[in-house]
C-alpha cells in the first residue's frame, strides 16, 4: 500500500528536518531547524500537529527520552523517519525534481 | 536560577494538553525552548510562550487537539465540528462586514443610538427601582400606616394604636415605629438644623442593620425618663464627629437637650433614599403625657415597619392589620371610627412614585429600541438583496437553510455587540447627562451608573436584536434555490422585488413606532404647557422664603401659654424689622406655603348645620398666617376683609377662608359672618367667625385639586415651626444675608433651614415634567431621524432597483415629474399605512401614560399631540422620498436601454 495522497510542503520539510537532525530529532530541534534553515517562523501547535499526522500516517515513530533539567526532567519525543516515511519523501523529492529539470537557470538564486 | 515561563500559560496548557506522556514532551519542548529564549530576552521568551500556549489552545478549541493519541477515540468530535463552522464563519463574517463598510458604520451607528438610549434608562430603572434597599431581605419588610377609611388619606398612625399592633400583630418577627424629624443641633460652633427620625429600639433589629460603631438603641433607652442618647449615620459621624473612633460616648446638644452618642450606623445605610437622616433617636422615650403621643385620637407622623416571619405573605399582613383595627374600632369607636390600616411593601413606599414616569420612559426606550432593529433589519434586508448572489452561490454550493441562517446570526451578532459596545459609551454619556439634570426628589439617582447588571442587559439586547434581524433576511436568502438563484440573482430588478416588499413593511412599523413616540412627546409637551398656565393662586416671583423653628417648652397647660406668648413675642419683632429692610417689599409668616404643601389638615364644625357623624366631618387645610402674608403672596381678597394687628389673642376669634371652602361648605350662604369650629365637635375650642374670602391657592401643588383652605391669626394659633416669606424689590437670593442678620440679632442660636425662591419651588414641582418631555423629544427626534433615513433608502434603493424600468418610462414619453411622482407616491402609500397604525397604536400608549397619571388637563386622544406627530412625519417622509425620486426623474433613458 502506498500513501494514499502526496506529502505537503510543511510535511515535507519536517521529514527533512528529522532526517538531517538524526538523533536530535525531537521537538525543539526540529522546530529550530525549521526556523533556522526554512526561514519561517513555525507554530509549535501547527508543528505538533504536523508530527501527530504524520505519525498517523506511519511516516514517523519515535521513542520517549528522559529530559533535563532545562526541561523540568519531563521526557522528550526523538522522531525517526519510518521505512514508509523514506519512501514518501523520495517521492515527492523525484517530481519535485522532474518538474524543476530545465529550470536551473530561473531557479538559481540570484542573489547569493 | 531558570526563568520561568508565565503561570497563567502554563495552566492554560495543562489544561488543553493530554496528562500523559505525549502531553508531557511537548510542555519539557516549550519549557526547553523558552530558557533558551529567555537567554536572549526574557520579554520576547515570554511572548513567545503566550503565542504557542494559545496557537495550541486555538487548536484544541476547534478539535485538532495537540499530542492526542491516534489510536484515542475521537473525542467531541460533533462540537469541535461546530466549533469549526462558528469560526469560519466568524472570520468570513467579519472579512465581509469591513467590506460593506456603510451599511455596517449605519448599522452600528443606529444600534449605538437606540441601545444607548436604552442603557441609560435602563441604568435609571435599575438603580431606583430594582436595586434592594440597604437592609436585609428588603422584600420581607413591609410599610405600615393608618388611613381615613373613607377617602384612603394617610393619616399616620397613633402611638396606642402602635402600642396595641406589637401587642396583636403576629405576622411579624419584629415591629418598629418610626417618625422623621428636623432636628436644632446646637453646641457646635454654629446652629444647625439636622434631618433624623425618632424610631422606636426594634428599628434597626427590623431592617437588619447593625451599627459600624457603638451599640444599637435597648429597650432601656425607649422609655420615658430614659437617659437621653442618639445613634448617628456614617455621613454625620465623618462631618461633625470627625470619623472618630472615640466619637461614642460623646455629647451633642439637640433640640436644646444634651444626648450621649451610642453608635454609629454603617456607611451606606439610609432607610429613606430621599432623605440626608444624620441622628436617629429612641421615639418612645419622648411618649411623654404632654407630648401628644398617648393621645389614641392623636396621628402624629407615625409610620411603622414590621419583619414578616418566615411564610407570611404580604396578604397574610393585610388581613391581620385589618382585624386588628376592626376590633381597635370597637374598643375605641369615639377616637378609631374612621381609621383603617395600610400596608405595603417597603420597597414599594420608598420608590416614592416615581415608578410611573420610569415606566413610561422604559416603555419609550423599548419603542426606540424596537426602532432601531426595525431601521438595521430595513439596511440587512436591502443588503442581503444586493448581496444575492453571492448568497445563492453558498446556496448552490450546498449550505444549507440552517447554515445560511447560523451564517447571518453570526454576522448579526457582530453588528449587534459592536453596537452594543458603543451603546454602552453613549448610555455613559447620556446617563451623567441625566443626573444633572434630573429633578431632586428621584430617590437614589446618586447611585445611577452602568454596572454589571446594565452590561448583561446590553449583551441580552444585542443578542436578541442580532437574531431579529437576522431572522428576515436569513429566511428571505435561504427561499433562494441554488441554480435558480443563481440566475434569478443575476437579473437583479427581479430579485430586488420581495426585498423591497420586506422593507416596504419594515418601514410601515418603523413609521408606526415614530408616530409612538412624537406623540408621547407631544403629550408631555402639552402636559407640561398646562401646568405651567395653571393659575396658582398667589404671584412667585421675586419671592424668598426660609424656615425657622423655635424651641420652647410644652409639658404644662401654663408653660404652653407662656410659649406662645413667647411665640407671638418673636413675630412681633420679627416682621417689622424684616419689612424695614430695604429692598423688601412686603413681608409675612406661616407655617404651610403654597406648592410646598399643607402641614395641618383638620377637621372642624360648620356652625348652624347638623353636626355630621364623625366619619362625615369636613376637613381643610389650616394656615396660620400673620396679616402681611396675602399681600407678601399676591393673594387677592375676593369678599370681607384681611387679618389686622388686632386680630389677636383677646380680640374675637376670627378666620378668613378660600373659594373652594365657600363652595364645598357654604353653598348658598353668604360667607363672611358664618362660625365654624376647627377640631372634633367636642373639642373645647373656640368658634370663629369668617371674616374675609380670599382666592384659591394651589397649596399642595400645581397639579393638585386645590383644598378647602382656611387662614387663622397667626397671633390666636401661634406657630412655632414656620416660615418666613418676603416680596422683594430685586433678586430674592440677594436679600438673604440681610434676613439672615435679623433672624441672628433676634436669636443667634436659632437656625435657618429650606432657604429658596418662591420660583424654585414651582420649578421643582416641575422638573419631573420637564425632565420626562425632554427624553421622551429627544427621543422622538432620534425616531423622526431613523425613520426619514430609513424611508430615503427604501425610495433610493427602489429607485436604483427599478433604473431599467425608468428607463423604459421615460422613454415612452413619461416626464421626469411623473417619474417624481410615481415614487414619492408609493413612499407615501407606505408612510400613511405606517401613520393608520401607529395612531391606532399610539393611542394605546396615551392611555397607559394616563392611567400612569402622568397628563395634566390633557387627554389620551389630544387631538393637537396626535395631529402634530402625523403632520410632522407626513412632511419628513415627503422629504424622505423626494430626494431619491428626483434622482429617478434624471435617468437618462439612452444609458439605461442601451445596457438591455
Amino acid at each position: 500500500m502506498t500513501t494514499a495522497r502526496p506529502l505537503g510542503e510543511f510535511e515535507q520539510l519536517v521529514l527533512l528536518a528529522i532526517l538531517r537532525l538524526q538523533a536530535d530529532a525531537h521537538g525543539v530541534g526540529i522546530g529550530r531547524a525549521l526556523e533556522a534553515d526554512a526561514g519561517r517562523s513555525v507554530s509549535r501547535g501547527a508543528l505538533y500537529t504536523t508530527l501527530d499526522r504524520l505519525e498517523s500516517k506511519g511516516l514517523v515513530r519515535w521513542r520517549l527520552a528522559t529530559g533535563g533539567e532545562e526541561r523540568a526532567r519531563l521526557p522528550r519525543r526523538v522522531y525517526a523517519v519510518t521505512a514508509r516515511g523514506l519512501a514518501a519523501i523520495r517521492s515527492s523529492h523525484r517530481a519535485f525534481a522532474r518538474m524543476s529539470r530545465g529550470l536551473a537557470s530561473i531557479l538559481k538564486d540570484s542573489g547569493a | 536560577m531558570r526563568p520561568a515561563p508565565p503561570r497563567l500559560a502554563r495552566r492554560m496548557l495543562d489544561a488543553v494538553l493530554p496528562r500523559s506522556a505525549r502531553g508531557d514532551t511537548v510542555r519539557g519542548d516549550l519549557i526547553e525552548e523558552f530558557g533558551a529564549r529567555s537567554q536572549v530576552s526574557p520579554v520576547r521568551a515570554r511572548r513567545w510562550y503566550w503565542r504557542q500556549t494559545l496557537a495550541i489552545a486555538a487548536r484544541s478549541a476547534v478539535g485538532r487537539t495537540v499530542a492526542s493519541d491516534p489510536n484515542d477515540p475521537p473525542v467531541n468530535r460533533g462540537s469541535a465540528g461546530l466549533r469549526d463552522l462558528v469560526l469560519v464563519d466568524l472570520r468570513s463574517a467579519a472579512k465581509a462586514l469591513i467590506k460593506a463598510r456603510g451599511f455596517t458604520i449605519a448599522s452600528v451607528v443606529t444600534l449605538a443610538l437606540g441601545l444607548g438610549a436604552a442603557t441609560a434608562v435602563f441604568s435609571v430603572v435599575e438603580a431606583v427601582l430594582v436595586r434592594p434597599l440597604p437592609f436585609t431581605d428588603p422584600a420581607r419588610v413591609m410599610w405600615m400606616t393608618e388611613v381615613f377609611a373613607d377617602t384612603g388619606a394617610t393619616m399616620s398612625i397613633s402611638w396606642p394604636d402602635f402600642l396595641d399592633w406589637g401587642q396583636r400583630l403576629h405576622v411579624y418577627a419584629d415591629l418598629a415605629a418610626i417618625r422623621p424629624t428636623t432636628f436644632n443641633l446646637t453646641g457646635g460652633e454654629i446652629a444647625e438644623r439636622v434631618e433624623g427620625r425618632e424610631v422606636t429600639w426594634t428599628f434597626l433589629h427590623t431592617l437588619g442593620v447593625h451599627p459600624q460603631l457603638g451599640r444599637d438603641f435597648a429597650e432601656s433607652d425607649d422609655r420615658v425618663g430614659a437617659a437621653p442618647v442618639a445613634l448617628v449615620s456614617d455621613g454625620f459621624w465623618r462631618t461633625h464627629l470627625a470619623a472618630d473612633p472615640g466619637a461614642i460616648g460623646q455629647r451633642l446638644t439637640i433640640d436644646g437637650a444634651s444626648r450621649t452618642v451610642i453608635g454609629v450606623l454603617p456607611r451606606g445605610f439610609r432607610y429613606n433614599p430621599l432623605a440626608n437622616d444624620a441622628v436617629y433617636l429612641p421615639l418612645g422615650a419622648t411618649a411623654t403625657e404632654d407630648s401628644g403621643l398617648p393621645d389614641r385620637g392623636n396621628h402624629n407622623n407615625v409610620s411603622a415597619v414590621g419583619r414578616l416571619k418566615p411564610g407570611m405573605t404580604e396578604a397574610a399582613a393585610r388581613r391581620e392589620l385589618a382585624d386588628v383595627e376592626a376590633a381597635l374600632e370597637r374598643e375605641h369607636p369615639d377616637t378609631n371610627a374612621t381609621v383603617a390600616g395600610q400596608v405595603t411593601p417597603v420597597t414599594d413606599r420608598l420608590a416614592n412614585g416615581v415608578g410611573s414616569v420610569i415606566a413610561t420612559l422604559f416603555g419609550a426606550v423599548a419603542v426606540l429600541l424596537l426602532l432601531a432593529a426595525v431601521n438595521v433589519a430595513s439596511l440587512a434586508v436591502a443588503r442581503s438583496v444586493s448581496r444575492r448572489q453571492e448568497l445563492a452561490l453558498r446556496a448552490a454550493l450546498g449550505c444549507g437553510r440552517r447554515r445560511l441562517v447560523g451564517y447571518l446570526v453570526i454576522e448579526n451578532l457582530l453588528i449587534a455587540l459592536t453596537g452594543g459596545l458603543a451603546g454602552l459609551a453613549v448610555g455613559d454619556g447620556l446617563v451623567r447627562a441625566l443626573v444633572a439634570a434630573a429633578p431632586p426628589n428621584i430617590p437614589r439617582l446618586d447611585e445611577v451608573g452602568l454596572d454589571a447588571g446594565v452590561w448583561l442587559f446590553v449583551l441580552g439586547a444585542s443578542i436578541a436584536i442580532a437574531f431579529l434581524i437576522a431572522v428576515l433576511p436569513g429566511l428571505q436568502a435561504s427561499t433562494a434555490r441554488g441554480q435558480q438563484a443563481l440566475v434569478r440573482a443575476s437579473r437583479d430588478d427581479l430579485g430586488a422585488s420581495s426585498g423591497q416588499r420586506a422593507r416596504r413593511s419594515l418601514m410601515v412599523v418603523e413609521v408606526a413606532l415614530a408616530v409612538i413616540l412624537l406623540t408621547g412627546a407631544g403629550l408631555m409637551a402639552r402636559t407640561l404647557r398646562a401646568v405651567t398656565t395653571v393659575d396658582p393662586g398667589f404671584n412667585p416671583t421675586q419671592l424668598l422664603t426660609v424656615r425657622f423653628s423655635i424651641d420652647g417648652d410644652r409639658s404644662t397647660p401654663a408653660r404652653v401659654e407662656l410659649f406662645n406668648r413667647r411665640i407671638v413675642a418673636f413675630y412681633d419683632q420679627l416682621l417689622p424689622a424684616i419689612e424695614a429692610l430695604p429692598g423688601v417689599v412686603a413681608t409675612g409668616a406661616a407655617p404651610s406655603l403654597p406648592i410646598d404643601g399643607a402641614n395641618w389638615n383638620s377637621v372642624f364644625v360648620v356652625g348652624g348645620q347638623p353636626v355630621p357623624p364623625r366619619a362625615l366631618l369636613p376637613s381643610a387645610a389650616f394656615v396660620p398666617a400673620t396679616p402681611g402674608l396675602f399681600t407678601t403672596l399676591g393673594i387677592r381678597l375676593k369678599a370681607g376683609r384681611v387679618f389686622r394687628a388686632s386680630d389677636r389673642q383677646d380680640a374675637p376669634d376670627v378666620a378668613i377662608v378660600n373659594e373652594q371652602f365657600v363652595r364645598q361648605f357654604l353653598e348658598g350662604r353668604s360667607p363672611v359672618g358664618q362660625r365654624f369650629k376647627q377640631g372634633w365637635p367636642e373639642t373645647p375650642n373656640a368658634w370663629r367667625e369668617i371674616v374675609g374670602v380670599v382666592n384659591d391657592v394651589k397649596l399642595n401643588g400645581v397639579e393638585q385639586d386645590t383644598p378647602p383652605e382656611v387662614y387663622l391669626p397667626m397671633a390666636q394659633e401661634p406657630a412655632s415651626r414656620s416660615a418666613l416669606v418676603v416680596r422683594t424689590a430685586g433678586d430674592p437670593a440677594a436679600m438673604l444675608p440681610a434676613v439672615r442678620a435679623v433672624f441672628a440679632k433676634l436669636d443667634p442660636l436659632l437656625p435657618l433651614f429650606d432657604v429658596h425662591s418662591m420660583d424654585d419651588l414651582v420649578n421643582t414641582e416641575l422638573a419631573r415634567q420637564r425632565l420626562t418631555m425632554l427624553i421622551l423629544i429627544g427621543f422622538a427626534t432620534l425616531a423622526l431621524v431613523l425613520a426619514s433615513v430609513g424611508l430615503y433608502g427604501v425610495v433610493s434603493h427602489g429607485v436604483s432597483a427599478r433604473t431599467r424600468e425608468i428607463g423604459v418610462r421615460l422613454a415612452l414619453g413619461a416626464s421626469g415629474r411623473q417619474v417624481v411622482s410615481l415614487f414619492v407616491g408609493q413612499g407615501l402609500v407606505t408612510t400613511a399605512i405606517g401613520l393608520a397604525t401607529g395612531c391606532a397604536a399610539g393611542f394605546a400608549m396615551a392611555r397607559f401614560v394616563e392611567a400612569q397619571g402622568l397628563l395634566f388637563h390633557v387627554t389620551a386622544r389630544d387631538p393637537v399631540a396626535f395631529s402634530t406627530a402625523v403632520v410632522t412625519l407626513f412632511l419628513v417622509s415627503i422629504g424622505a422620498c423626494y430626494v431619491p425620486a428626483r434622482r429617478a426623474s434624471r435617468v437618462d433613458p439612452t444609458v439605461t436601454l442601451r445596457g438591455e
